[in-house]
């Protein structure tokens, strides 16, 4: 089953086309966060180099976040109309399973992270099993310290992966037993939303486009935008 | 034979809409967020942001099953790429193109603006140019010279708050709540338009407007005169407004010659400006278009139109179009 993968919860712009062969094509841009401009086109040339009919995509994986509320939503509003439009399934992953699945390889506790701006970061914890990952703690928001802390009264070895981990570099450093995931790990990756998604789809575990619901982790800013608002 | 699903995004309604032919509409489906804001007592973008994600989808579906459509019977997808909230325009835009994409149809970007001086010609369709058109919504109070299909000049606009962001604060202020201009003119059904004399700056002058000294006015009004009737004030407050729109508008409308005068925007809901409105065409012996008050309200039909007749003059949009949040009428010079 090919399964077309969709990711925009970070500054990146990340698409992925795969199925049984694995990733058969992507694409990522981290410039400028335009993802509504570069979304459809890369969708359509993806489709176009691989010679791939969208109406032969049999489910579409979209990141759920957490990550940049406006991003995201220009993901999911692009995955959901697809799905509806080519009458096909859906899928849902975290962004925090996608940074720390490129880290499977590693022994120590996997620590995925996406920056969450405001002084803090998304994060969630994971550990190598036998196929992949498996998360250990439920997704959460916090300071970079105090997620600091938490590691260091653990006392485990650690990798911690993800653009929040990069932004806060310093933070985690500087801790005794953690590693910092190298550049290649900094932000989700389409082609690891194929991989994840795959197997599921094959076991029918998707859901239908009104079933996804996005992981924002944080209640919305209720500030009135007086000067844009234009409601007529 | 052109079906348009139209999609409509920009604030605080998610909307989609199926219309044949820039006039036949097959569905309109309008899901308001209102009450979501209500509490806030103005729009509040992540709120909409977020309302209009799980929304839009299932809106759209709702949509195609009224119209009585499927997928092959859609020719274009159009949604609103400005001027509006970004993140709200972003969710209608991307999936309009993500709708292209998989039907394999065109995507054309509309001006939400454009769509509400459509509206009125989508119930309409007789309309004679030049029209004289009056905006008046909560961003936007305007006074455009619709010469022919794309061609507008820009005659008088509002020098600071929007007529409809002149309700919301008095309304506001007033502790009528939100929306305000319904609870306005509600009310002013059980007051007298004559109690207070409020008169709107500018009003003698020009074609441009000034609501925000009517908004200081009505408040020194209320501080002096605590007992005054809360019907009264309100009621006082629209026929000020709704004067200086109605003077302006006829105006405009005899300096260009129209033939007629149309209504488009939020505040055209109003029922006193209706009928104001009414009254002086009649009195010049020109046409009055009043669109229906669901036309007059952000809609995705009035996108849906203006895209059949953008197609025509444009063509589709490209996929990489972006949305546009302070997008500007193509404006002529005079
Ligand atoms: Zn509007």
């Amino acid at each position: 089953m090919l399964v077309l993968g969709i990711e925009t919860a970070t500054p990146q712009v990340g698409v992925a086309i795969g199925g049984h062969e694995g990733v058969i094509a992507s694409f990522h841009t981290a410039r400028d966060r335009r993802h509504a401009e570069t979304l459809a086109p890369a969708i359509q040339f993806l489709c176009a180099q691989t010679r791939i009919d969208l109406n032969e995509i049999g489910v579409v994986a979209v990141d759920i976040g957490p990550g940049l509320f406006t991003g995201l939503r220009v993901g999911l509003a692009t995955a959901k109309a697809l799905a509806h439009a080519c009458k096909i399934p859906m899928i849902g992953i975290s962004s925090l399973d996608l940074a720390a699945f490129p880290a499977r390889f590693s022994d120590r506790l996997i620590v995925s992270t996406v920056d969450a701006r405001r002084g803090e970061i998304f994060y969630a914890t994971y550990r190598r099993t036998a196929g992949g990952i498996q998360r250990i703690s439920e997704p959460r928001v916090d300071q970079p310290d105090n997620v600091a802390n938490q590691l260091t009264a653990q006392g485990e070895d650690c990798l911690v992966v993800g653009d929040g981990a990069q932004r806060y570099a310093e933070t985690f450093q500087i801790l005794r037993g953690v590693e910092i995931g190298e550049e290649g790990f900094r932000y989700p990756n389409a082609g690891s939303l194929v991989e994840l998604a795959h197997p599921r789809a094959l076991r029918e575990e998707f859901v239908s486009s009104s079933e996804i619901e996005p992981l924002y982790l944080r209640a919305p800013d209720a500030r009135i935008n007086w000067q844009k608002r234009e409601r007529s | 034979m052109t079906t348009v699903l139209g999609i409509e995004t920009s604030c605080d309604e998610t909307a989609a809409a199926v219309v044949v032919d820039g006039r036949d509409v097959l569905s309109n489906v309008v899901s308001s967020q209102v009450d979501l804001h209500a509490r806030y007592g103005g729009v509040v973008p992540e709120i909409a942001g977020r309302a209009h994600e799980s929304l839009l989808t299932p809106v759209v579906a709702e949509a195609m099953v009224e119209a009585g459509v499927t997928s092959h019977d859609i020719d274009v997808v159009a949604a609103t790429r400005g001027p509006g909230l970004i993140g709200s325009l972003l969710i209608g835009v991307s999936a309009a193109k993500a709708l292209s994409l998989g039907w394999n149809v065109p995507f054309i970007g509309i001006n939400h603006h454009e769509a509400h001086l459509y509206a009125a010609l989508l119930e309409e369709p007789e309309l004679e140019f030049p029209l004289l058109v009056m905006l008046v919504s909560g961003g936007h109070t305007m006074l455009i010279e619709f010469q022919a299909h794309g061609r507008y000049r820009l005659l008088g606009a509002t020098v600071d708050d929007a007529a409809g962001e002149a309700f919301d604060k008095v309304a506001r202020y007033l502790g009528l709540g939100y929306p305000g201009g319904p609870a306005i003119d509600e009310l002013s059904q059980q007051g007298d338009p004559q109690a207070i004399k409020f008169t709107p700056p500018m009003r003698n002058d020009g074609l441009d407007f000034s609501f925000s000294g009517l908004k200081t006015a009505v408040v020194n009004y209320v501080r002096q005169h605590p007992d005054v009737e809360t019907a009264d004030v309100a009621a006082s407050f629209q026929a000020a407004v709704v004067d200086v729109l109605t003077h302006k508008a006829q105006r405009a409308a005899r300096e260009i010659g129209a033939t007629g005068i149309c209504l488009a925007g939020g505040v055209a809901a109003n029922s006193e400006l209706r009928e104001k409105v009414l009254d002086i065409c009649v009195e010049d012996g020109i046409q009055g278009f009043l669109p229906s008050r669901a036309m007059c309200t952000d809609n995705a039909a009035m996108v849906a139109a203006t895209a059949w007749w953008r197609m025509d003059s444009d063509g589709p949009s490209p996929l990489d179009l972006g949305a546009d949040p302070s997008l500007k009428l193509p404006f002529i010079d005079s």
